[in-house]
């Protein structure tokens, strides 16, 4: 920001010095652009264990190009190897099926990648350390200042304790999955498709849904300097008032890993990295690094970060926050449909009506009203949905 | 009386003398008796008399014993080193003080043998051919006398102060060089003209040598301790002159390794920009001076950052220099003097900073007659009134300056441009008088700097200052200088781009200092400099409060910081042998940062985040938080090779406990001073120079070469990942480390030629290295990257061409390596989300810089006598229309991040200005 601000002082000084803003491609040499990024991990809590290899792309134009028919390979300091298949559906997803007998703590893992081209890359290895149980999960209100906005927002933040005891662990990170119940405001009870029809009784099937998302925040944890292995109220990730989340419904998973000090460090440039896009100029660029190889090519950097983790995870669950009053009205706006169904094309079919079960209103009731599927989330009740 | 001995002269010379009188022989037996006593004794023992003025003898105190002895040679005896000649008149003599009378004219044709040729010899003894002889015209000896004969007890070290004086406006003047021939050694005079000489009793042909003036040579007869003045003409340019051989060396050998000094009558012919010439942006043409681009504040020296500089106005720290974020200098042109500029050797008595010392002094105002000169161009106006308060004693000295671009931008049909306001001006005014000993000033100043985006964006800064100097010479070889001097500097800014989040920010700072200085000449060989300052400093870096009630930002105090900077130091200048002068200083620094203050402590070992934040301490009022004191030891040592060359050495020690944050990817002007505190050590540095210089006498050339290796510690960083605009303490975002940088000048100037100039050239790398034990310790990875400002190669030159003396073209060609710089190179996934991949830190560079200006300037006629003098001067800022890219910077456009190149001038741009003065060509 301060830099635009800048440049529009110097722009009006260029009125009397004429300056000028004109697009510029930095010369950056194919090699720094086009470089391999390995993302994998093996953990004690999974059964599958996958490593996703991608090419980075310009920032010009930035997008996901998966690299697919790589030969992938994870091996264990012990001679074991475990071979990884491709997926069918996810190109550049490689995952294998490592038994628990594998997976003790204090095994160190490491993945060797071919790759079409014949490229050799290589990772460290990475060592399981222990991991403690996950520690109390609780929130508190809190307010923030919206990004959007620039308005203050409600909203509770989650907190965790860690007391990792007398393990060696000293590094740690958290994977937080939220996962929370809405509703649309109407059944599917009345639709036209040239005619009308009456359900009965009304399709309740579309009214409630779960939505499950993974939180994008990197959370990192490092205790090697602190007199105990205990941290108290690590904040987590805030809930706004604004959202439908905390209706009905919202369950919170904390994954916790411990890490080797290598990974904490790249996760922690991750983290620091991870303001998005926008604030280009509000931080010192950071340069991260990961623990891979190009075995071709040593010069050639390849991103990412293949590493080795304990896990242990909690779930909670918050029907309501008292205190907390919900600012969240939802994107339903029934229309009144005045000129009749002649308002309504065959694209618009089925359209949905309001009514009772005596009759329907000339009101439509658009996919916002009637859908939860069409929020994104699934109408299938998550097994560990308490009620 | 002088035209009456002319007129004498005129008629004696006339006549052939027929009598040759001094073969009459006396006796003498006087004691401390009078001249008159003399002439009467030899009147009554050969009636031979002897012509003389009783104020021209009457200091003579006579010792003489002899039997026997012809008059002629006991005047000799008498006269000897009084400066008073003796000369054969009509059968008597005539004693004239620093005057002969010729006879014949023997020695005259060979001054001027073409004149004498043609046959003119009857007509040679006109009056001004007289004046000639006595002394008045450059390039003809004149006799000083210092002391009185026979005075001279004790030792035989005369002790002398002199002062040199610009004699039509009485203004002492500043770095003239005094070059006594036979003990070859020069020395420059300070701000207030004085100089302190200490020599055997004798005779000396002394040089004084000062641009823009007449060269005069001097006779110094020297008997005792004594105290004179010099009076020095201006000048018009002097052009195809023959340089006399060995004359130029005093320049050459007062300079101290890595120091530079510039007079603001050196660059009256250089291009300017809009109208306006800058000295401190002329000290970057000078080798290891670097200003990276257009519209930046900051000048590199050396491989260092910008705030490593220290800037004073006569003694008035200026914490920013420039107004309009680069293009126009914070103080008026046409009140500076000179500007001085130490980076290798910096003595003693200057610290605080680690790259250099730049010292702007102004004029002290004519002390004969009132005078008033300006300056229009489209964007400013300017002007100062200066004269006498009271006549040859004291002076003023008044300058304003303001900027009138908002009618240009009201004027622009573009609502938001036309809502926007650019405005700056400045005021510094003087006071100066000299009592019996003691020489007093007094000056202030004040520069202002608005400037608004359309009611989006404001930002406005002040400098407020002034100094107090009391000069004192207690004797011909004490002198002390007691100095308070405070400033203040504050910016505040205003953002409603967003009106949820509007705020507004100020923040200032003071600095207020009291030092003293001594200057010692012990001895023939040594000068002792020594002293003491300190400094306070106050630092408010504000608060960071909402705009307008709609405003929902949270309030945020940054703090304030407090620090008391004392020193103590000595310097002794050693003449060794008349090739071998070394300097050796001593520098006691101690810096405190004090209370009341409030710091965290973290985990001991743990990277300084708030995250591991353990306990807070709290320091009361004008408790000290923590003690920094180190010594600086600097030294130079000067060997001249021969006449015209020489070696020299520098080794200097510094510290500085004042640094500012920047970065290189946002170019914000309000970028903070921050002091040294209870986390951030104060940085020190090493630097060690080499030299050679050399001059050409009989081609107008000068040369030199220079390279220097450059250490400092405790260089203050940001850290990878570090949020600029973030509410955390300071140390959470900075990290210290070391700074590598080292380097060659060359530097090759043409003088006093129809085309002159200089073309310097530097070569210089910088190193920043930030490693520790852990990685949070670590910038870039532990290994060393280019410095935000390492530029390798940059080449200046500057030339003049004089088609007539008042027509002359300048140009300043400018060739720098781009800066280094960031950039992202890819963009990766991870779990669905986008992350930049940047390079290594400063991996990469914008493209390099190429600039050429010209300039052609007009100037009025050069009668002496006139009212007012005009000259025009046309300018074409960047000639070549080259797009110079000042930074390189990266949008985010529908989801999709887009790279710009923005250059402040990427067209030529042409100005006209007209100048004006009361006076004449050469008036201040």
């Amino acid at each position: 920001m301060y830099q635009i601000r800048i440049i529009k002082f110097l722009l009006v000084i260029g009125l009397l010095i004429p300056s000028c803003i004109t697009p510029f491609q930095p010369d950056i040499p194919p090699e720094a652009v086009n470089k391999y990024v390995v993302f994998g991990q093996v953990n004690d809590n999974s059964e599958y264990h996958t490593v996703t290899i991608s090419m980075a792309s310009p920032v010009s134009d930035p997008q996901y190009s998966p690299v697919s028919g790589c030969s992938v390979r994870i091996s264990d300091d012990n001679g074991n190897q475990f071979t990884l298949q491709e997926s069918l559906t996810e190109p550049g997803v490689y995952s294998a099926h490592i038994g628990s007998q594998y997976l003790a703590v204090g095994k160190s893992f490491k993945v060797d990648i071919i790759t079409q081209d014949g490229t050799a890359i290589e990772s460290d290895y990475d060592r399981i350390p222990p991991c403690p149980e996950v520690g109390e999960v609780y929130y508190e209100l809190d307010e923030i200042i919206s990004e959007f906005t620039g308005q203050p927002e409600k909203g509770i933040r989650f907190y965790t304790d860690l007391d990792a005891g007398n393990l060696e662990s000293r590094f740690f990170k958290w994977n937080v999955t939220e996962t929370w119940e809405y509703r649309v405001d109407y059944p599917r009870e009345w639709y036209y498709d040239g005619t009308v029809h009456h359900i009965y009784p009304p399709d309740y099937s579309r009214k409630v849904c779960w939505s499950t998302e993974k939180i994008k925040e990197i959370y990192t944890l490092s205790t090697s300097d602190l007199n105990a292995n205990i941290y108290s109220k690590f904040p987590l990730n805030f809930v706004s008032s604004r959202t439908s989340r905390l209706i009905y419904g919202y369950s919170l998973l904390i994954e916790q890993s411990a890490l080797s000090e290598e990974a904490y460090s790249f996760w922690d440039q991750m983290r620091i990295n991870s303001t998005g896009l926008g604030g280009l100029y509000e931080r010192q660029p950071l340069s991260i690094t990961g623990n891979l190889h190009n075995k071709t090519d040593p010069d050639k950097e390849v991103l990412g970060f293949f590493g080795a983790s304990s896990v242990r995870s909690k779930r909670i669950f918050i029907s309501s926050v008292p205190d907390l009053p919900i600012e969240y009205v939802g994107y339903c706006t029934p229309v009144l449909l005045e000129h009749g169904f002649a308002e309504l094309s065959p694209s618009d079919y089925p359209a949905w009506l309001m009514g009772d079960k005596e009759r329907y209103y000339m009101t439509l009731l658009s996919n916002d009203c009637v859908d939860c599927l069409y929020y994104g989330g699934i109408n299938i009740k998550p097994d560990f949905w308490p009620y | 009386m002088k035209a009456r001995l002319i007129i004498i002269l005129t008629i004696v010379l006339l006549i052939h003398p027929e009598i040759v009188a001094q073969d009459g022989i006396i006796d003498c037996h006087l004691i401390n008796s009078s001249f008159r006593a003399f002439s009467e004794t030899v009147f009554d023992q050969t009636g031979i008399r002897i012509y003389y003025r009783d104020e021209w003898v009457s200091k003579l105190e006579i010792s003489l014993e002899a039997d026997s002895i012809t008059v002629r040679e006991a005047l000799d005896r008498i006269l000897k080193g009084t400066g008073i000649e003796v000369s054969d008149w009509n059968g008597g003599l005539v004693v004239l003080p620093g005057a002969r009378l010729f006879s014949g004219l023997p020695a005259y044709a060979q001054v001027a043998p073409a004149e004498m040729k043609q046959g003119r010899k009857e007509e040679v003894m006109t009056v001004s051919e007289a004046r000639y002889i006595t002394g008045r015209s450059p390039g003809v000896t004149q006799s000083i006398v210092i002391g009185r004969p026979g005075e001279n007890r004790g030792s035989n070290i005369v002790k002398a102060l002199g002062r040199v004086i610009d004699a039509e406006t009485g203004e002492p003047l500043h770095f003239v060089a005094v070059y006594i021939t036979e003990a070859k050694t020069g020395v420059a005079t300070d701000v207030n003209g004085f100089f302190n000489l200490a020599l055997m009793s004798g005779t000396y042909n002394v040089q004084i040598e000062f641009l823009g003036y007449e060269r005069k040579r001097y006779l110094f007869e020297v008997f005792s301790d004594d105290s004179f003045v010099l009076r020095i003409r201006k000048t018009a340019v002097e052009l195809k002159e023959i340089v006399v051989s060995g004359e130029r060396h005093a320049s050459i050998r007062a300079k101290e390794p890595g120091f530079d000094q510039v007079s603001m009558k050196s660059v009256r012919t250089l291009p300017m920009m809009m109208g306006e010439r800058d000295i401190l942006k002329i000290s970057a043409t000078l080798p290891g001076i670097v200003t990276v681009g257009e519209g930046t504040a900051g000048i590199n020296v050396r491989g260092s950052s910008s705030d490593q500089n220290g800037f004073y106005l006569n003694r008035i720290p200026v914490y920013n220099t420039f107004h309009l974020f680069g293009f126009f200098p914070a103080f008026n042109s046409d009140i500076i003097r000179d500007l001085s500029v130490y980076k290798g050797y910096i003595p003693a008595q200057y610290g605080g900073r680690l790259a250099s010392v730049f010292n702007v002094t102004s004029r002290q105002g004519n002390r004969k007659r009132f005078t008033i000169h300006g300056g229009i161009s489209p964007i400013t106006a300017n002007m100062v009134l200066e004269g006498p308060v009271k006549k040859d004693t004291s002076s003023f000295l008044f300058s304003a300056r303001s900027s009138y671009s908002d009618w240009i931008l009201s004027r622009i049909k573009d609502p938001s441009i036309s809502a926007s306001s650019a405005r700056f001006n400045d005021f510094s005014g003087g006071l100066n008088r000299d009592f019996r000993k003691s020489q007093l000033s007094l000056f202030i100043y004040r520069s202002y700097d608005y400037f608004s985006l359309s009611d989006i964006n404001s930002y406005e800064y002040y400098n407020n200052g002034a100094s107090f100097i009391i000069g004192h010479n207690y004797t011909n070889t004490l002198r002390g200088e007691f100095t308070v001097a405070g400033s203040q500097y504050g910016f505040s800014t205003t953002d409603r781009q967003q009106p949820s989040s509007a705020y507004r920010h100020a923040y200032k700072m003071g600095h207020y200092e009291a030092r003293v200085d001594f200057r010692h000449l012990l001895n023939e060989k040594n000068t002792l400099e020594y002293g003491a300052e300190m400094i306070y400093y106050m630092l408010d870096r504000g608060t960071v409060s909402p705009f307008l009630d709609i405003s929902q930002r949270r309030t945020v105090k940054l703090g304030v910081d407090r620090g008391i900077e004392s020193a103590l130091f000595i310097t002794d200048s050693y003449d060794v042998t008349g090739r071998i002068k070394l300097n050796l200083g001593i520098r006691y620094m101690l810096y405190t940062p004090v209370g009341p203050a409030k710091t965290f402590q973290y985990t001991a070992g743990a990277p300084r985040d708030p995250r591991y934040i353990e306990d807070s301490l709290t320091f009361g009022k004008r408790s000290i938080i923590r003690w920094y004191h180190e010594p600086e030891i600097r030294a130079s040592l000067n060997f001249a090779t021969d006449k015209d060359g020489s070696v020299k050495l520098a080794f200097n020690q510094m510290h500085q406990n004042l640094f500012m944050l920047n970065t290189n990817t946002s170019v914000a002007p309000n970028t903070q001073w921050k002091l040294a505190d209870y986390h951030l050590h104060p940085s020190g540095s090493n630097q060690l120079s080499i030299g050679l210089f050399r001059t050409l006498p009989q081609s107008g050339l000068e040369f030199s070469a220079e390279s220097f290796l450059k250490l400092t510690r405790n260089y203050s960083e940001f850290r990878d990942g570090a949020d600029f605009l973030g509410n955390d303490p300071v140390e959470s975002a900075v990290l210290q480390g070391n700074q590598k940088a080292y380097g060659i000048e060359l530097y090759l100037r043409r003088s006093r030629r129809k085309l002159e100039g200089w073309i310097s050239y530097t070569w210089s790398r910088s190193f920043i290295h930030v490693d520790g034990d852990h990685s949070w310790y670590r910038i870039n990875n532990g290994e060393a990257y280019s410095a935000n400002y390492d530029v390798p190669h940059s080449l200046t030159t500057v030339l003049n061409y004089y088609f007539t003396r008042r027509l002359f073209l300048s140009s300043i060609l400018t060739y720098q390596t781009g800066k280094p710089v960031t950039y992202p190179e890819s963009v990766f996934y991870s779990d669905e989300s986008p992350y930049l991949d940047y390079s290594k830190r400063n991996f990469y560079r914008i493209p390099d810089y190429f600039r050429a200006d010209f300039s052609l300037t007009v100037e009025g006629d050069l009668r002496k006598n006139k009212l007012l003098h005009n000259s025009f001067v046309f300018n074409l800022y960047n000639a070549t229309g080259r797009n110079n890219p000042y930074s390189v910077y990266y949008r985010t456009q529908n989801g999709r991040i887009s790279s710009f190149s923005y250059s402040v001038i990427g067209v030529p741009v042409f100005t006209a200005t007209w100048v004006f003065k009361l006076g004449n060509y050469v008036s201040d």
